[in-house]
């Protein structure tokens, strides 16, 4: 008998062990994913590599993306989807991890409200090809810490490029460049102000980018 | 006590789910792009188990609740990737889903740490984590 409770005892010491070995990684997990991305800051370093960086570009960040043309489509139909772009954009400017939540999940609601009856063939087809990534960038930046938002801000970007250029918009955007953002490869946002308010640094960079391109 | 042990025995009866097919899908990662042999393994044993349609099962697996928190893990590691379907993916989902891996690799946030504390093998070294984001980047650019 006494025997057998030592038995027992061990067994369910080694199962509370593991279960609480198992949490403790779940944990550690949580923290990693909550961590500030981890890139030197150094404004100084920053400016040296400007020039390279600006001439390397088109070959990372743009490379797979349509090109908006100057007098686009004037089309309202995207403007509340672009409106809460614009709207995470910000809260990432202000590193708002909540607020850009907020505007992910004003997006969702604007691309389940739009109207693609009015699309045809190869239109439609690449909007839907669009929406689904669009979506799965959205629904990322609603459930996630904030360096994992700006990751899938910068999917989400460009998939509004693709957006913009299939569909166009009657509303004035600026399309800015940081050198810096997606790991020095380089990102892309949109703006509708034409002052530089870097959604990916934030604070710490706050100033960095440029206007590649204005819309309308 | 004794009722921690009535519950560990009595969830062992739940029956545990498996996710293993036994063909080679057509649209698996492996048969749509041609993936070099050391990459390939390394992915294999690094992500297939959660990422895939077939599952390596570890000896835990026969022990509850451990196979119930595993199922629930590779259910919601193929919603984000499925290697075995990434051919049915758009190209445009496949790029980003590539980006997403290279990223996840590089900062360390997969493969899990709770995963590499069971599965020692699954853990990437520096070097193959450099080797397989290196790849799978350039991969990502020429599609």
């Amino acid at each position: 008998m006494r025997n057998l409770k030592a038995v027992i005892g061990i067994i369910a010491i080694a199962f509370v062990t593991l279960t609480i070995q198992s949490c403790k990684n779940e944990a550690k997990k949580t923290d990693v994913d909550n961590g500030i991305p981890q890139m030197e800051m150094n404004s100084e370093e920053h400016h040296n590599d400007e020039d390279q960086d600006h001439s390397s570009m088109n070959h990372n960040s743009g490379e797979n993306e349509r090109n908006i043309e100057a007098s686009t489509q004037k089309n309202g139909e995207t403007s509340s989807i672009i409106d809460a772009y614009i709207q995470i954009k910000n809260a990432l400017v202000a590193e708002s991890k909540d607020d850009a939540a907020k505007g992910a999940t004003n997006l969702l609601t604007a691309f389940t409200e739009f109207d693609m009856t009015k699309l045809t063939g190869d239109t439609h087809k690449e909007y839907m090809e669009i929406l689904e990534s669009a979506k799965e960038h959205t629904e990322h930046i609603v459930k996630s810490p904030i360096d994992h938002q700006r990751e899938h801000f910068e999917g989400l970007t460009s998939d509004v490029n693709d957006l913009i250029a299939l569909l166009g918009t009657n509303k004035t955007l600026y399309k800015d460049f940081c050198p810096m953002a997606n790991n020095n490869k380089g990102a892309f946002w949109f703006s509708e102000v034409k002052e530089i308010k870097n959604p990916y640094f934030g604070s710490k960079m706050m100033k960095c980018g440029s206007i590649k391109e204005q819309i309308n | 006590m004794l009722i921690l042990i009535v519950v560990f025995a009595g969830v062992q009866f739940i029956p545990a789910k498996r996710n293993q097919s036994n063909t080679v899908s057509t649209s698996d990662f492996m048969s749509v792009y041609s993936v070099p042999k050391y990459i390939e393994a390394k992915i294999k044993v690094s992500c297939y188990d959660c990422h895939s349609n077939d599952t390596n099962y570890p000896w835990y697996n026969k022990v509850q609740p451990f196979a119930l928190i595993l199922e629930d893990h590779i259910k919601i590691g193929k919603e984000e990737l499925n290697f075995s379907e990434f051919g049915g993916y758009s190209l445009r989902r496949q790029r980003t889903k590539l980006k997403s891996i290279s990223s996840q690799i590089r900062d360390d946030k997969m493969p899990l740490l709770s995963y590499t504390f069971m599965h020692r093998d699954s853990k990437l070294t520096m070097s193959d984590k450099k080797l397989i984001v290196n790849w799978i980047e350039k991969l990502k650019d020429s599609i």
